[in-house]
């Protein structure tokens, strides 16, 4: 496939304009504020295809839940009574399998009980049977195949489109093609595990080649500084002396502009520190959930009162600081951030913190997939009777899919052959499936005809009004795009 | 729509704006590649309709089809195709009219032409006035054609400001500026001059523009990817770099240095250091070390890694962006997958590992010399035994004969994982060890054998751990209170029995039996006993020891190898022929019997000079340092996991169909870009060249005097880290996708003047800076801006805001706390946490008011994956990706950092200690302060509105205020 750059945009080349240096310092933090304020067109700086989108869009913004360390599709949304039936038998794939490690024992059963829920009466495993409360309003991939069982560029292929580093995450591209509608807070933002980076890091939301504003910004909800920086911690700074120091940098910042005039960017500066201070306010007040009433909270499945958990891993743990991080999640799309991806699991270290169940899928996907289903739920329910769910994507993604076959004995190995996503809401169509798995869920049912993650970086742009094919950036001789030279729009998906 | 259009505008080329007739070059071809060349280019594989538009011999038959379908009105005939969602615009089929019009005239492309010095530009006298040196006169007579003047000359105080700033990346001092100020108001051009040979003079000026280069090249001291392990060193390169730039070291030796040192520039330690250049990107950890080469994952991990390789060396010295044709043919570019693939087998044979390199010059070849003397020696010792054997004549060589033919038959035919029981390992030799079996039962004996051990740790195989004395006892009871002896051997020493069974006849009633050794085996600098087998026959001939239980003081227990239940198992090496090996000691003693009479006096002192001679030079070779470790391109390092060394055997590779590993289609040979035009692009290499040779060929290559990438390359990076605007403005891509050059003359004078004074930085700095070009002020001009808003005329001075770098070490500075240490390990700007499995780099739990970190930002330990946020927010580089040029972004969070960072408050703190010490009074305090941010004392109003808040606040929240003064952060 060809690609074409309707809006060609070369970063290294393009020139210190005006416009450029807006594009360079507007979107997220203040585009909007800037261009009103330097009289230039309104919108301008918020993101390049703002006002000329190629198709009116159904979704605004996107809550992406990643799963790090490759949750298993089989012990959560693809029900294999196969498995039942031949559990502890020999495995036979029909053909050599390439075994990440050693996981090719025999065909193992899920530990977990599968039922049906909703009305089209989807399967789904008793450990995030919560989500059967709104299954009809998801949509289900089966079939989708990843490149290599490598965690690092695994991930790096879901988050980024590429298998290796050096290219700008999903919500980057988001933000540089629509930027924000609220200059007070930043247009993406990422929730990491709270122990710990997946692999790959914040890599997986840098912008790299595209401007930098675009990056995720990281916030740690429990941290003293959520958002890096956001408050001064040093017995000096008083709230006082923070603002007149503020007011009087301005001042004098103004008096250099002015003896400079014709440069923007020393006009601009000013505005950053004025959008910094509203930031302070309005970033401390979005991550606030004091305030949210018992109801809410308990959607969530969250408590007030501080608990002090068990060393080992535990339902209740994954279920309150998933829920956080899902109610945060509310809260900044509540006020139109456009990019949420919220991360569960952490590196690869030990014991176990992360989907990568090597060793005991019981004991790991257990409280990770039950602490994630509850908190999900409520996310969907609570966007829902805000009326929010009709304009915002939810999308629950991994890095690839875990083994039919044992490894060791209670754990499953690698498998990049196939593994689920799931869609909702933002003009998703509900309660379809869009490609299967074979009876083992080992490769996709149709072997020619699997689903890639272009595909469904495609379907999300499409739904948010943007042609994947011609939002390029050409960079070293390339106009690269989130799709490479891939993707197809998953119609099926489509309501 | 129409706003884009304006940007395209924009950024098109400056031809534009001139009369001249329509350039191919910097006019057709870029309609052409953006439009055509996707089915009409140099790929052959998606081409269409068999049309070439980028060979000018196929595309001139095809003007008047071009120009017809280019404006047809049929949807279904018009060029490009609809559904591709490209269009050709108005004005741009305007443009490739005219050029028909016009003859069609063809050019090759700028970057490829060969290098050759142009004429200056001609100018009137009085355009000559402001000139000083050649490049003033490319820049005036652009800008004579397009009506624009140049700016006034900045004052002094700017002046001295943007210089110290630009080569050495550090504020100047209040003194520094007001020495400069009095040797100005002499002789201007003189203390500029001056000003130029101090800062280049200056060990800071390496660590600034080693910098810059470290951006290009993804420097790192992790490796990214997943668990973003640590590369501890990493640094040595990175010093190596800044080290290059301070020596003023030719550019086609730095280039060489850091493809082929080894090859090239065998025995310095720069040779070394420079491949740390190949080593410095990515590196997938998972991939290689998990992962096994004999899997798809694990060749997938690898072929990326040579992928970076390639990239990394052609983007960085010739600025082609050959990555794009490892899938297909360029689109754009005259290079096909073949010459792509032909790049990777150059670097087949190397991996990125710790490898050693000599501190100190010349050590590589002492080492070389004494080891040539061992071998000398080594060689007259073998001569000298070559005359005995002439002497022993034909019953020696029979001897010899029969020794090998025993020695095949003695040789080890199987033996097992259990290999027996082994005792713990003891510093001396003179160590009783025991070990005993219980028969269970009083038995009568016959026999008694010993199983030696084989085991091929430190060489030692047969008759591993068997004691050279000892003795075997029997007893009643279990504790030996009463022994019987059976055999003895502890008078003399028992020659090694290598496999072969130690076996005895004894008559005895006992239960137990003891094997002791009163004098143990050597096993490296240590000793032990072990044994495999220890078997004992009765009357009947049955084993009766066969799974009896095993008791000893010690045991090492390393199961399955060596336990005590092994020395009973059943299980010993069994040698091809077992009685051989009786045969074959006997031999070897009787030879040496026959040796040792022919070796008359005057050959014993001759043999015994020569061994003097061998063991004192080793003793020289082993004083000599050790080498330290640079992390770089290697052949040999230590195994880790699946991550194996090549030893220099290059891997095997192949023209991949669509990139697919699992797809490879033709050989390929070492070889490169086809821009020569009459020579193959393939390497002439002999049959079996070291692997070295393939890298040294590419740098001999890309350092030719004729590449015509290779300088403009360079020249165009020198320009644009002095200007913040390249001449060409995709310095990494100098091929059809990138923008052409806005002085074309200019970048080839350049060039040629750079790579003329030997490849020498520094003389193109000085050139640079003390050109009227570089001396103008940074004021706007409203007209000039309405004539060229990016001043790519250079009608002015760029204002440039301060790089992340030189923004933290200008907060040190002036704070009084910066250490300006040269070089060494970087230093953490982090809590490292969790280090054995994935580290943890804590930025937050970082402690500003570590001194160890109070050092120039180019030190900093940089963390691939988990960039540091102040700094990233700065918009440091990114290591993930080549940086040719930084962004300079403004955005609320850089605001915040600034403001709040605990960097910045605690250097808040420290300023105001220092000017405390530095005057007396409130505004003596506060005029330091401003002169050491600014460079100048504040006027009145300013005084007055810093001294109310001072008042007020006290003199740290001034000094926060004044580290986010835009005066600070903007060099004019």
């Amino acid at each position: 496939m060809p690609t074409h750059s309707a809006y060609p945009h070369n970063k290294e080349s393009a020139p210190q304009s005006r416009r450029n240096f807006l594009w360079q310092s507007g979107g997220g933090l203040g585009g909007l504020a800037l261009t009103s304020m330097l009289g230039q067109e309104p919108l301008l700086g918020s993101g390049i295809l703002t006002g000329t989108l190629n198709h009116p869009p159904k979704a605004k913004r996107v809550i992406q839940l990643f799963m790090g360390g490759a949750a298993s599709h089989l012990d959560t949304f693809d029900f294999k009574p196969a498995l039942i039936k031949y559990h502890g038998q020999k495995s036979d794939f029909g053909e050599h399998v390439e075994a990440f490690q050693n996981g090719l024992g025999p065909w193992m059963r899920s530990p977990f009980e599968f039922k049906r829920y909703g009305q089209g009466g989807k399967h789904l495993s008793q450990v995030v049977a919560p989500l059967g409360e709104v299954v009809d309003d998801m949509a289900f991939v089966h079939n989708l195949v990843g490149k290599t069982g490598v965690h690092s560029q695994a991930t790096y292929l879901q988050a980024t489109g590429f298998q290796r580093p050096g290219f700008p995450g999903m919500g980057s591209w988001v933000s540089y093609a629509l930027g924000s509608e609220n200059e007070n807070l930043p247009t993406f933002v990422v929730l990491p595990d709270h122990r710990g980076y997946a692999s790959n890091g914040p890599k997986n939301w840098a912008s790299a080649f595209l401007p930098t504003h675009t990056q995720g910004t990281t916030i740690f909800p429990q941290r003293e500084n959520p958002i890096p920086d956001l408050h001064a911690k040093a017995e000096f700074v008083t709230k006082q002396s923070h603002k007149e120091g503020i007011n009087l940098i301005n001042k004098l910042n103004s008096d250099y502009a002015l003896t400079r005039a014709g440069d923007d960017r020393l006009d601009a500066r000013i505005k950053t520190y004025e959008l910094a201070a509203r930031l302070q306010l309005s970033a401390t007040e979005a991550l606030d959930i004091s305030k949210e009433p018992d109801h809410v909270l308990k959607l969530y499945g969250l408590n007030r009162e501080q608990k002090n958990y068990p060393k080992e891993i535990n339902v209740e743990e994954e279920t309150e600081y998933f829920g956080r991080k899902c109610l945060i999640a509310r809260r900044l799309i509540e006020r139109d951030v456009r990019f949420v991806q919220i991360w569960s699991g952490n590196d690869n270290s030990f014991p176990r913190r992360n989907w990568d169940s090597h060793e005991d899928i019981e004991r790991d996907h257990g409280p990770l997939a039950s602490g994630m289903a509850r908190g999900t739920v409520g996310l969907i329910k609570d966007l829902k009777q805000r009326g929010l769910l009709d304009d915002t994507i939810i999308h629950w993604t991994t890095e690839f899919g875990r083994m039919p076959s044992t490894q060791g004995s209670k754990g499953r190995d690698h498998n990049p052959y196939v593994f689920t996503n799931w869609l909702c809401g933002g003009g998703i169509k509900g309660g379809v499936t869009a490609g299967e798995s074979d009876q083992w869920g080992y490769k996709p049912l149709e072997r020619e005809n699997p689903t890639q993650v272009y595909d469904i970086h495609a379907t999300m742009l499409h739904l948010m009004g943007i042609d994947h094919k011609q939002l390029t950036v050409r960079n070293n001789g390339i106009d690269r795009r989130l799709t490479d030279v891939h993707g197809h729009v998953l119609d099926q998906l489509i309501a | 729509m129409t706003r884009l259009l304006q940007v395209i505008f924009l950024i098109a080329p400056l031809g534009i704006l001139t009369a001249e007739s329509i350039s191919y070059d910097r006019q057709v071809r870029p309609i052409l590649t953006s439009n055509c060349y996707q089915c009409h280019g140099p790929d052959a594989e998606s081409r269409k309709g068999d049309l070439r538009l980028d060979v000018e011999s196929e595309a001139r038959e095809a003007l008047k089809e071009i120009l017809t379908r280019i404006t047809h009105t049929d949807p279904k005939e018009i060029m490009p195709p609809v559904k591709s969602g490209k269009k050709i615009s108005t004005s741009e089929v305007a443009t490739i009219r005219t050029w028909i019009e016009e003859g069609a005239k063809w050019e090759q492309h700028w970057s490829l032409k060969p290098l050759k010095r142009p004429t200056l530009p001609k100018l009137t006298e009085s355009q000559k006035d402001w000139t000083r040196n050649p490049i003033d006169q490319f820049i005036r007579a652009k800008q004579i054609e397009a009506g624009v003047t140049p700016s006034a000359e900045a004052d002094n105080r700017t002046l001295i400001r943007r210089m110290t700033f630009d080569l050495i990346g550090l504020p100047p001092t209040p003194k520094e500026i007001a020495d400069f100020e009095t040797a100005a108001k002499k002789t201007r051009d003189h203390a500029i001059s001056n000003l130029a040979d101090r800062l280049l003079a200056s060990p800071h000026y390496g660590e600034r523009w080693g910098r810059h280069w470290l951006d290009v090249v993804k420097y790192a001291d992790t490796c990214g990817y997943d668990k973003d392990k640590l590369r501890p060193n990493a640094w040595p390169y990175r010093d190596y770099v800044i080290d290059s730039f301070n020596k003023g070291k030719p550019y086609d030796r730095f280039v060489q240095e850091q493809i082929a040192g080894d090859a090239l520039f065998p025995g310095t330690a720069d040779g070394i250091l420079g491949l740390g250049f190949i080593a410095a990107g990515p590196w997938d950890f998972i991939g290689h070390v998990e992962v096994p080469e004999s899997k798809i994952d694990g060749r997938v991990a690898r072929h990326i890694d040579r992928d970076e390789m390639v990239s990394n060396t052609l983007n960085t010295f010739t600025s082609a962006t050959i990555q794009c044709a490892r899938c297909h043919d360029h689109k754009f570019d005259p290079f096909t997958q073949k010459h792509y693939y032909s790049l990777q087998s150059i670097f087949a044979a190397v991996d990125r590992a710790e490898r050693l390199y000599d501190s100190q010059p010349g050590l590589a070849k002492k080492k070389a010399n004494l080891s040539q003397r061992v071998t000398d020696f080594k060689k007259d010792l073998s001569a000298l035994d070559e005359e005995i054997k002439k002497e022993g004549g034909a019953q020696l060589a029979s001897m010899d004969k029969e020794i090998a033919t025993l020695r095949s038959k003695a040789k080890l035919k199987s033996k097992r994982p259990e290999y027996g029981y082994h005792s713990a390992i003891v510093k001396s030799a003179e160590t009783t060890k025991w070990v005993q079996v219980d028969l269970g039962k009083t038995v009568n004996i016959q026999r008694i054998a010993l199983r030696p051990c084989h085991d091929e740790f430190n060489g030692i195989n047969g008759g591993f751990g068997f004691p050279v004395r000892f003795k075997v006892e029997g007893s009643l009871t279990a504790d030996f209170k009463k022994p019987i002896l059976l055999f003895d051997q502890t008078k003399n020493d028992y020659p090694n029995p290598d496999i072969a069974s130690v076996s005895f006849q004894t008559k005895n009633k006992v239960r137990w039996v003891r094997v002791t050794a009163k004098h143990l085996a050597k096993r490296s600098k240590d000793y032990i006993f072990a044994l495999a087998e220890l078997e004992v026959f009765d009357d009947t001939g049955k084993n009766v020891a066969l799974k009896a239980k095993v008791s000893s003081p010690d045991s090492i227990e390393a199961p399955i190898r060596w336990r005590r239940t092994n020395l009973t198992d059943g299980h010993f090496p069994i040698a091809a022929d077992e009685k051989a090996i009786g045969v074959l000691q006997k031999t070897q003693a009787d030879r040496e019997a026959i040796v040792a009479k022919l070796r008359k006096p005057e050959r014993q002192a001759r043999r015994k000079k020569l061994q003097d001679q061998i063991t004192a030079t080793e003793k020289e070779l082993k004083g000599i340092p050790k080498g330290k470790m640079v992390y770089a391109a290697a052949t040999d390092f230590k195994v880790q996991g699946n991550f194996k060394p090549t030893k220099g055997k290059p891997r095997m590779v192949k023209v991949l169909h669509r990139g697919n590993i699992q797809d490879p289609r033709g050989d390929v040979q070492p070889g490169t870009l086809p821009i020569f035009p009459k020579e193959n692009f393939e390497f002439k290499l002999t049959a079996n060249h070291p692997e070295s040779a393939r890298r040294a060929a590419l740098a001999k290559w890309i350092t030719r005097k004729d590449n015509p990438l290779t300088w403009r390359s360079i020249a165009n990076r020198i320009w644009l880290w002095h200007f913040g605007k390249g001449i060409v403005e995709t310095p990494n891509d100098f091929g059809r996708m990138g923008l052409p050059p806005s002085h074309p003359e200019l970048l080839d004078w350049l060039a040629l003047e750079f790579r003329n004074s030997e490849g020498s930085f520094k003389h193109l700095h000085k050139l640079i800076v003390t050109s009227s070009t570089y001396r103008q002020s940074s004021s706007q001009s409203e007209e000039f801006d309405r004539i060229d808003s990016d001043n790519r005329l250079l009608w002015r001075m760029n204002r440039r805001r301060l790089e992340a770098e030189e923004l933290r070490d200008s907060i040190l500075a002036t704070s009084g706390t910066l250490n300006l240490k040269l070089g060494g390990p970087g230093f953490y700007l982090f809590k490292l946490e969790k280090t054995a499995h994935s580290p943890h780099y804590e930025y937050h739990k970082f402690d500003p008011a570590d001194s160890d970190s109070h050092r120039r930002s180019v030190y900093r330990f940089i963390v691939r994956s988990q960039p540091d946020p102040f700094m990233t927010t700065l918009d440091c580089a990114d290591s993930s990706q080549s940086t040719p040029k930084r962004d300079e972004t403004l955005t609320a969070l850089q605001a915040l950092s600034l403001l709040n960072n605990k960097f910045t408050l605690y250097m808040s703190e420290q300023f105001a200690s220092r000017i405390q010490k530095e005057s007396k009074t409130l505004k003596g305090q506060i005029r330091r302060a401003h002169q050491l941010t600014t460079g100048r004392p504040p006027n009145a109003q300013e005084m007055e509105a810093l001294h109310s808040y001072a008042q007020r606040h006290g003199l740290q929240n001034l000094c926060r205020v004044l580290f986010n003064l835009s005066e600070f952060t903007y060099v004019d």
